[in-house]
């Protein structure tokens, strides 16, 4: 069964009242890279999804989950 | 150059390259064509010249997807300009490149079966074929990151 990569960073971005690109700076990445994930086209590393999850004020786990 | 200014100056870049892509892929495949088209055996000093750049073109563009490009940047915009997308769209893209040029040399292989075929002929077909699919595959996925969300 295919498994996919959902998150929450538009919903939490949204709470914060952040903009792609104010998030793309916090976290040291284009806005392509924080549109991309937050589409669900590209999978970020360990590293950047711990940094987008530090920088939102929640754990990795809160942030993205896997969906069957 | 404050941070606000960098990723606006990555972003202006990345949007221009991911423009820039396919018209490059363009530019090196008419090249192609007129060297196909008045291909006289190469002897003449013009065809010298036009080898020339070929070969000098080629080479940019091949070290340009090698390491990202953009060399007179700022080391920060260089950064951002091959952040953790772009460096997976670039690997995608030789990936894409690996199998059209694999695919380009079983062409060939058929071909000059049939035909006769120039080594020159051959190196510049499959050099062609291989960085033609790298730049039109990594635009496409450029271009397609950049849509708005």
């Amino acid at each position: 069964m295919a498994e996919r990569l959902a998150n929450k960073l538009k919903e939490r971005r949204g709470e914060l009242g952040l903009t792609q690109a104010e998030l793309a700076e916090r976290v040291g990445v284009t806005r392509k890279t924080v549109n991309t994930v937050e589409n669900g086209v590209f999978t970020p590393s360990t590293t950047l999804a711990i940094k987008l999850s530090q920088a939102l004020g929640l754990s990795v786990e809160q942030l993205f989950w896997i969906e069957r | 150059m404050t941070d606000r200014k960098v990723a606006d100056r990555a972003e202006h870049l990345s949007r221009r390259r991911a423009r820039m892509l396919p018209v490059l892929a363009i530019l090196l495949l008419v090249q192609q064509g007129s060297f196909f088209t008045d291909h006289p055996g190469a002897d003449r000093p013009v065809d010298q010249l036009k080898i020339s750049a070929w070969l000098v073109l080629s080479a940019v563009i091949l070290l340009a997807l090698w390491t990202g490009g953009s060399w007179l940047q700022p080391k920060r915009v260089r950064e951002l300009l091959n952040d953790e997308t772009t460096q997976v769209h670039r690997t995608q893209a030789f990936r894409v490149a690996f199998l059209a040029s694999m695919m380009g040399c079983i062409f060939l292989y058929f071909l000059t079966m049939f035909s006769r075929v120039e080594t020159r002929e051959a190196i510049h077909i499959i050099l062609t074929i291989g960085l033609s699919a790298a730049l039109i595959s990594f635009g496409v996925l450029e271009r397609r990151a950049l849509r708005d969300g």
